[in-house]
């Protein structure tokens, strides 16, 4: 005999159907939908170190990336089954066409998405539309789900409601008609000869747990001749299965599982035995309780008034009981004032749920955790909890392979181990602050699509995140993390969508940007071994096209958009500089140049140019100084003179100082300014000496007191001059009581 | 007094749609709340419509079923209502017809002012009896409150937020404790099952005066979104219209819908800031443009249509009422409807005569 037992996956309700029928039929055989190759993982599920939510997952070895998720909750009716028959030592198998013929033939579409398809997303839902919608329409309901729910989820009945379930699938798919999908034939057939084999071995009593749709399919079996017809010729893959740890959230249908349910949280919360009988009362007091400890108001007296204006909706619309829809519109008229804000706390932490399943450490698992664990055992590195620091000599292959597993974490979103920044030691000291935390594991099954090991998943983090990136600035910084993940891999398609970008963007402040963080990566790159020589070309072809995108892109700059590219100009000459490649350096040089020289360029790139020149060597001081004074002619605007004036000696005045004929200059078109003139640009002026250091101002001040042309130099003289000595003198006895005694006897 | 007094401008919503209401409680055999006219289900169908013994039933509220079921179900369970939402989504309308449903009575109404003093919630005294005979329970001069309590009816308080706050807390003890005591006279008056308070609110508008947590906690609170769709809108205003124009005896024929899918559409971009393809960032206007004022536009387009032009609402009729709406700041909003006429109006296809009515 057997008993179909035709179940909505994750919903609470059919679970305690299922319990209630199971114990009805006392079983000799439990079949559950699931592929066959987890068979042996099935008596984890029973070891007390298991807490769901879980997942199978089931992957190829060689293409890890191809995998499917299996996942369960405590309330799921499949994982009810399973610890059921395990607590009653009843034998229990999967009976799905196993996924070593499944992940062999679906070509594209699932490495299109890049995603791991989840395995029951088109038991209900073959292309088209759920046919449980088309019921509810014609039970008079809006939607499939919540029509399912009222009927099925709410009534808590044994083998009666299986009966009905079928009676009502058989109908949809006669109904329906639809032609069924060569998978769905294939996975159909191969659940028959699973129970024909069944009944062969013996079994009497045999209890099918399946989703609901798949039902009729089983009540009718055709010939076996037939079915294995249909299943001659499956191509063939090897294929693994493990258990690993799963979330509510990843549960849901928004994370893109087929078989998803909306609220997670709310059915554990069903399902949980402490809240039977007062599902409102408990679930009005959580969210109370979590609204008190976010600080917002909720008081006893509103958790009484949320359960009566559930209970009065769910009667106005008709229902015996509150769902819900009907908790959640209690909740926001009395808890959240209307508002939306904190409906999304409560989405968030109890709709959905933040719980976190555990796995026993005897269940196998995922890859990348497992190479995860033999690198941290083979580097010495292991998880703790505990925060601690971690000084790294790269120069030492061990250290150097520590670094480059946390880097490639960090690629990850593998928070493990923070930078801290230790410059002054130079680039081959690394400072690392570790903490393990829980949540990683999570964060490595997400991973796991990825790749199989480490270096594998984050190379193709860093593709993914390099496909994605629109911005050059965005790829420069991934370029510095690659290199120093040391992923070759992931190097050279980077660089050429590096290039490629660069290519596309019109903006030479992008390329300017990009330039230093590469170079420092060029320069250093030797310290890390890192292999450093497809990036010559990138920053080559990076410094070609901002040299020449330099002058068009420095024209028509207001105030604000000119000291912006001061800074990139600075900055890039400081990085071509280090780099010191003789022919990058000329171009960008003759780039400056050229840039120095185009007609109405703002003032202060101007004299920056002049300056970055200057210092450089490529111009001498005789031929600044004469643009200094063409600079500084009277024709020239006294603004723009002033700009050009602090583009030049910004960041450093002691050029000013020691050279006598730039001084000069500027003195004498200082003093020529007339008086309205001066006062307009008084302000520039300030600002630009107002940068220098206490130290500097003094220098310049002492300048401008030897210099002797200046009418200053005199009248200083003769303040100096009009020292009273006899009054001077009264403070000397004070002076030396502070200073201590004498240590010179020529007291005047 | 002559047998036909003359017709009231503006009929309480009991007695403009008693028809309906006398089919509902003809056919409603459904349990009623103590001293409810109707019950919940049928205070349902009379807001949402729907049909009964015959007699249709016109939708009162057009927008997510879900509000009124919330409304009715809070006023079934003795808790206060307080409806919350931006000026122009219905919120005084749905709160008549809850009152007229539930106790066949609109009329117990305080409207909420910033003048409104502690005895328009409580009581008065009739000055005269009081100084002739001292205070006596016949020299009180009972408010809608009052009355609403001794007699198991629904009290409304419109525009909650416009009272100044200290006389808003008066409500707490009667929401609380369902008592108006009467200090003067040492006694109280206790309220009659079925007394309720639905109070209207409006939280984003300038001068009002936030709820003291206290007495917020004392209400269930219903937000009226704004319309969901374009449609929905178009069908708001529409019913709105035809019923006004019947009221105002308007002779101009009904709408034509392009005229008001035309100005709802207006409306709804400017308040959302972008045109309705998602293509164009367009300004918003000082003004928040609602549904009501759209109804008042077509309103005043049809009265202009009806005495000035040929009975048929045209792009022209609409443009005064229309620019008047926009334009509430005569510098920000200015700018902003010019703008709005210069980049969306002008290029949008047929829709030449609204720029050129605009623009005159």
């Amino acid at each position: 005999m057997v008993h179909l037992l035709g179940i909505r996956h994750h919903g609470p309700g059919s679970a305690r159907s299922v319990l209630a029928a199971l114990a009805e039929i006392g079983p000799d055989l439990v079949l559950l939908e699931g592929p066959p190759e987890a068979d042996e993982l099935l008596p984890l599920a029973a070891l007390p170190g298991m807490e769901p939510p879980v997942a199978l997952l089931l992957y190829r070895p060689d293409v890890p990336q191809r995998g499917v998720f299996y996942p369960f909750a405590e309330f799921s009716p499949e994982w009810q089954a399973l610890r059921w028959a395990l607590a009653a030592d009843v034998p229990v198998r999967f009976m799905d066409l196993p996924q070593r013929h499944q992940l062999v033939d679906a070509p594209a579409q699932a490495e299109e998405n890049g995603e791991a398809p989840s395995a029951d997303e088109d038991d209900v839902l073959e292309r088209g539309e759920d046919p449980l919608d088309l019921v509810a329409r014609a039970a008079g309901a809006s939607d499939g789900e919540a029509w399912w729910e009222q009927t099925f989820e709410r009534r808590h009945a044994g083998l009666e409601v299986f009966a009905a379930v079928q009676e009502l699938m058989t109908a949809v798919r006669l109904e329906l008609a639809r032609p069924l999908s060569r998978r769905e034939a294939r996975r159909e057939a191969w659940m028959r000869q699973t129970i024909r084999e069944a009944q062969r071995g013996g079994a009497q009593r045999i209890a099918v747990v399946c989703g609901a749709w798949h039902v009729p399919a089983l009540a009718q079996m055709p010939t076996a001749k037939s079915d294995a017809e249909t299943l001659k010729g499956l191509p063939k893959a090897a294929v693994t299965a493990a258990w690993i740890p799963w979330t509510y959230d990843r549960l849901t249908a928004a994370s893109g599982y087929g078989a998803g349910v909306h609220s997670p949280g709310y059915y554990g919360h069903l399902w949980d035995p402490a809240a039977r009988g007062e599902v409102a009362l408990r679930w009005m007091a959580r969210i109370a309780q979590l609204l008190r400890a976010e600080d917002l108001e909720s008081s006893t007296a509103s958790v009484v008034e949320a359960v009566r204006l559930a209970e009065a909706t769910s009667a106005l619309r008709g229902q015996p009981v509150p769902g819900l829809a009907e908790f959640r519109e209690a909740a926001r008229a009395i808890f959240c004032f209307g508002g939306d804000a904190p409906m999304q706390l409560i989405r968030e932490r109890l709709e959905v749920g933040a719980v976190l399943g555990r796995i026993p450490d005897e269940a196998p698992q995922v890859p990348l955790q497992r190479d995860l664990q033999r690198e941290q055992k083979r580097l010495r590195l292991p998880p703790e909890a505990l925060e601690r620091t971690l000084e790294l000599d790269l120069r030492k292959p061990n250290d150097l392979e520590r670094s480059q597993l946390l880097h490639r974490l960090g690629l990850l979103g593998i928070g493990w181990g923070k930078v801290l920044h230790s410059r002054g030691k130079g680039t081959f000291r690394e400072t690392w602050r570790l903490r393990w935390q829980p949540e990683f594991e999570i964060q490595l099954v997400e991973a796991a699509p990825l790749g199989h090991t480490v270096a594998e998943a984050s190379a193709g983090a860093v593709l993914r995140a390099a496909t994605e990136a629109s911005a050059l600035a965005d790829l420069t910084g991934l370029v510095e993390r690659v290199l120093l993940a040391e992923l070759p891999a992931a190097v050279e398609p980077l660089l050429q969508r590096l290039a490629s970008l660069a290519a596309l963007t019109g903006e030479v402040t992008h390329l300017l940007a990009a330039l230093p963080p590469l170079v420092q990566v060029l320069r250093y790159g030797n310290v890390r071994q890192t292999d450093s020589e497809l990036l010559g070309p990138v920053v080559t072809g990076l410094v070609a096209r901002s040299c020449v995108g330099l002058v068009p892109a420095c024209a028509q700059l207001n105030d604000e958009s000119a000291a912006e590219m001061r800074g990139h100009l600075d900055a890039a000459h400081a990085a071509l500089v280090t780099l010191a490649d003789d022919a990058l350096l000329a171009d960008w040089r003759a780039a400056l140049q050229r840039l120095g020289d185009s007609a109405g360029l703002h003032g202060l790139l101007a004299g920056r140019c002049a300056r970055l020149l200057l210092d450089d060597g490529t111009r001498s001081v005789e031929e600044t100084s004469l643009r200094l004074s063409r600079e500084l002619s009277r024709a020239a605007a006294p603004a723009q003179a002033a700009a050009w004036i602090e583009g030049f000696v910004s960041g450093g005045v002691l050029l000013l100082i020691h050279r006598d004929e730039l001084w000069g200059m500027l003195d004498v078109w200082l003093s020529g300014l007339s008086a309205e003139h001066f006062t307009e640009i008084l302000p520039l002026l300030r600002r630009t000496f107002g940068a220098f250091s206490a130290a500097e101002r003094r220098q310049l001040g002492d300048r401008a007191r030897r210099g002797s042309t200046s009418p200053a130099a005199a009248l200083s003289a003769s303040v100096e001059n009009d020292v009273d000595l006899e009054r001077a003198r009264l403070v000397l006895p004070l002076l030396r009581t502070l200073l201590g005694p004498p240590v010179a006897a020529d007291s005047p | 007094m002559s047998q036909n007094p003359a017709p009231v401008l503006r009929a309480h919503a009991e007695q403009q749609y008693a028809a309906e209401l006398a089919a509902l409680a003809a056919c409603d055999d459904r349990p009623r709340p103590p001293q409810w006219k109707l019950s919940p289900w049928a205070v349902t169908t009379y807001l949402l419509g729907g049909e009964a013994n015959g007699v249709p039933i016109v939708p009162k509220y057009i927008g997510q079923r879900r509000v009124i079921e919330i409304a009715v179900a809070t006023l079934a369970t003795d808790r206060a209502l307080l409806l919350l939402g931006v000026p122009g989504t219905a919120k005084s309308w749905v709160s008549e017809h809850l009152a007229a449903a539930i106790s066949g009575d609109s009329t117990l109404l305080v409207q909420g002012t910033a003048g409104t003093a502690e005895e328009s919630l409580r009581y008065g005294w009739n000055y005269a009896l009081l100084l002739a005979k001292g205070p006596s329970p016949e020299a009180i001069v009972p408010g809608p409150i009052m009355r609403a309590m001794r007699e198991g009816r629904l009290a409304r308080v419109e525009e909650l937020t416009r009272i100044p706050s200290d006389v808003q807390d008066a409500l707490i003890t009667v929401l609380s404790e369902k008592t108006l005591p009467v200090p003067e006279l040492g006694i109280e008056v206790q309220a009659v099952r079925g007394f309720n308070v639905i109070a209207t609110a409006n939280d984003r508008d300038k001068g009002v005066n936030d709820l003291s947590s206290a007495l917020k906690r004392r209400f269930n609170t219903v937000v009226l979104p704004l319309p969901d769709s374009l449609d929905e809108e178009v069908e708001i205003v529409r019913m709105r219209v035809e019923s006004l124009g019947r009221a105002l005896e308007i002779p101009a024929q009904p709408p034509a819908l392009e005229e008001v899918r035309r100005l709802v559409t207006v409306f709804r971009e400017l308040r959302a800031g972008v045109t309705s393809d998602g293509k164009t960032k367009v300004k918003s206007p000082t003004g928040s443009l609602s549904t009501a004022e759209a109804i008042s536009v077509i309103n005043h387009g049809l009265t202009l249509a009806a005495h000035f032009g040929d009975g048929t609402l045209r792009a022209a009729d609409l443009a005064g009422g229309l620019v008047g709406a926009v334009v509430k700041d005569p510098v920000q909003d200015r700018v902003v409807w010019q703008e709005y006429l210069e980049t969306v109006v002008k290029e949008r296809d047929g829709w030449k005569d609204l720029y050129r009515a605009c623009r005159e």
